[in-house]
Parts: structure tokens; sequence; C-alpha cells
């Protein structure tokens, strides 16, 4: 864990390095454009935490063991959180680029949904049982996993949109593409460093109420 | 935890002013230099005028770009108080565990029908 976080540390320092000391500077958004690196792989890296809420969502409703029950919350809280720094971030280079802050457009829209998506399965879990919440969060989590392709694809799917083609981020600038896998990669070391962290909270919490429960058992 | 934490956001915070501070400064002998230069290839210009138009544009330009780095200012400040918050609260809930988990394990050691699991 101590390797992954001093990885992390220096991926999060050498990309902010990057974007303001190395990467060019586009043309037409000038400076603005920079929030593209931390914007676009905060939002790709929304789909890789999704991705592992949905294939321990499956794992549990196969094997039905409580760890992967535990690591795909823990995924889905940190995709929340990711989702909410990408329509955070947005809106803010939005009001410079569209001159609007929001714009009901296929992407904006269907990440929007995504991150309600994810909201409701928080709201599910804290309000069933502990034996119908693992089972009902994992369902729910797979079914919300099915919006993630469809973020990704608003741009085919629904043409005349505000967002760029996919392929737009492929075909940039030398420097701004290193610069932007580099942000990428420490975004998606970022996440798997706060899994760790997370899912061995969430051991420990689960450990405690174990205790709790026998302790309570005992002094009845 | 709090304060790597915090001290982290204010060097990036930091660091982050630090490398978006480049305004567009053109000194007055910058502007004369660039004046003359123009009035040489065209000597029916006119100085002042020419003059006026370059502080103009300096001035344009450098409302732009102010502009342009408080949005990015904003974006990266959001971006990092979103992850500061979520640290700091799990940070926050690991020390609520933590003594809880403490607690429990007193009021075991105290309890004289609970067996040592040590």
């Amino acid at each position: 864990m101590k390797i992954i976080a001093i990885i992390t540390a220096v991926l999060v320092f050498v990309s902010l390095y990057l974007v303001f000391g190395y990467a060019r500077i586009e043309g037409t958004m000038l400076e603005v454009q920079k929030i593209f690196y931390y914007h676009v792989s905060a939002a790709l890296t929304v789909f890789v935490a999704f991705g592992v809420n949905c294939v321990f969502s499956i794992k549990y409703l196969i094997q039905r063991k409580p760890n992967d029950d535990l690591l795909a919350v823990a995924a889905a809280e940190l995709g929340l959180i990711f989702c909410t720094i990408a329509l955070l971030s947005g809106p803010i280079w939005a009001r410079y680029a569209w001159n609007t802050w929001w714009n009901w457009e296929p992407r904006l829209t269907s990440t929007l949904i995504l991150w309600l998506m994810y909201v409701g399965y928080f709201i599910l879990r804290s309000a069933l049982e502990e034996d119908k919440r693992r089972i009902y969060s994992a369902v729910l989590g797979i079914i919300a996993y099915i919006d993630v392709p469809i973020v990704y694809y608003a741009v085919d799917i629904w043409q005349g949109g505000l967002h760029p083609d996919r392929g737009t981020k492929w075909s940039l600038e030398t420097t701004m593409r290193h610069t932007w896998m580099v942000a990428l990669l420490a975004f998606i070391m970022l996440f798997t460093l706060l899994l760790i962290v997370r899912y061995r909270m969430k051991k420990t919490q689960e450990r405690y109420e174990i205790l709790r429960q026998k302790h309570l058992a005992e002094a009845s | 935890m709090k304060i790597i934490v915090s001290i982290s956001f204010l060097v990036v915070l930091g660091l982050f002013f630090f490398a978006t501070q480049v305004p567009i400064t053109l000194t007055s002998d910058e502007i004369s230099k660039a004046v003359s230069e123009a009035s040489s290839e065209f000597p029916a210009a006119d100085e002042e005028l020419l003059e006026r138009a370059l502080e103009l544009s300096v001035a344009k330009l450098e409302k732009g770009q102010s502009t342009r780095l408080k949005y990015l200012a904003a974006a990266y400040f959001v971006i990092w108080l979103v992850f500061m918050l979520y640290v700091l609260r799990l940070g926050q809930q690991q020390q609520v565990l933590d003594k809880r988990l403490a607690q429990l394990e007193q009021t075991s050691d105290d309890s004289p029908s609970t067996p040592d699991t040590e």
C-alpha cells in the first residue's frame, strides 16, 4: 500500500507539472483547455470505478462472499466522488467554452443520470436490512452500469451534442497527449489507493459490528 | 492525516498559482521600441496612435488571460476541494471507528464473563 501511495503522489505532482509547465497551450481555448486533463481523466476513472462495482456485484451474486460486496460498495462510492468531480469541473469549462453552465446535451444528461443512479444505490443500501441490502444493491449496481456505455457513446448515438467526438483526445498534439496520459494514470492510481483504503475501512467496520453483536449477545 | 492532507492541498494550490502566473507584461521601453520599429517601416504612421493601439491591445490580452486563468483556477480548486473533503471525511470515520473498537475491547476486558482472547 505504501508503494501505491508513493507512486500516486509522484504521479499527481508530475501530472500537475506537465499540465502547467509542459503541455502546449491550445490555440482556441488557450489556458482554459487545461481543465481537460483532470476533467476527462476523472470522467474515465468513473467508468473504471463503476466497472469494478459491476464486476464485484456479479461476483457477489454468484459466490455470495461479503468481501465482494464490500469491494463493490467501496468502488461505487469512489465512482460517485469522481463523477461529482467531472460534473463540477465540466460546467466551469462549459461556461467559458459554450457560454453556459449547463446544457441538456446527450453526454451531460446521461452523466447526470449515471450520478443519480449511484446516489440511488446508496439510498437503497441505507434503506434495506443487512440480508437484502447486499443482494438488491448488487442487482442495482449491475443495472446502473448499463448507463456507462451510453455515456461513452452518447456523442455517437445522439448527433449534434456539444461534446467533441470520442477520438479527439487521441488526436491531441504530442505534449498534450503525454500530459493527459500521465494525468489519467495518476487518477487511476489514486482510485486504486482510495479503493484499498476504503475497503480496509469497510472491513474494519464490519469486524466492529460483528464484535459488537457478539458482545451484546454475551451481555444479555 | 488532517495535517498531511491540508499541507498537500496548500502545496498543490501554491504550485498551481505559481505555475499559472504568466502575466502579459510589456514595459514602456518595449512599447516604445515596438512603436519606433513600426514607424520606421511606415514613416507616415502616427506614433502616438500606434502607442495607444498597442497599449489597448495589451490591456485586452491581459483581461482575456485573467478571465481564462480564473476559470482554470476555479476548476482545479473544485477538484482538489472534493478530494480534500473526501479524504478528511475518511480520516474522521477511521478515528471514530478506532475509538469505538478501543471502547469495545476495553468493555470486553472489564467484563468478567468474557474470555481473554489475547
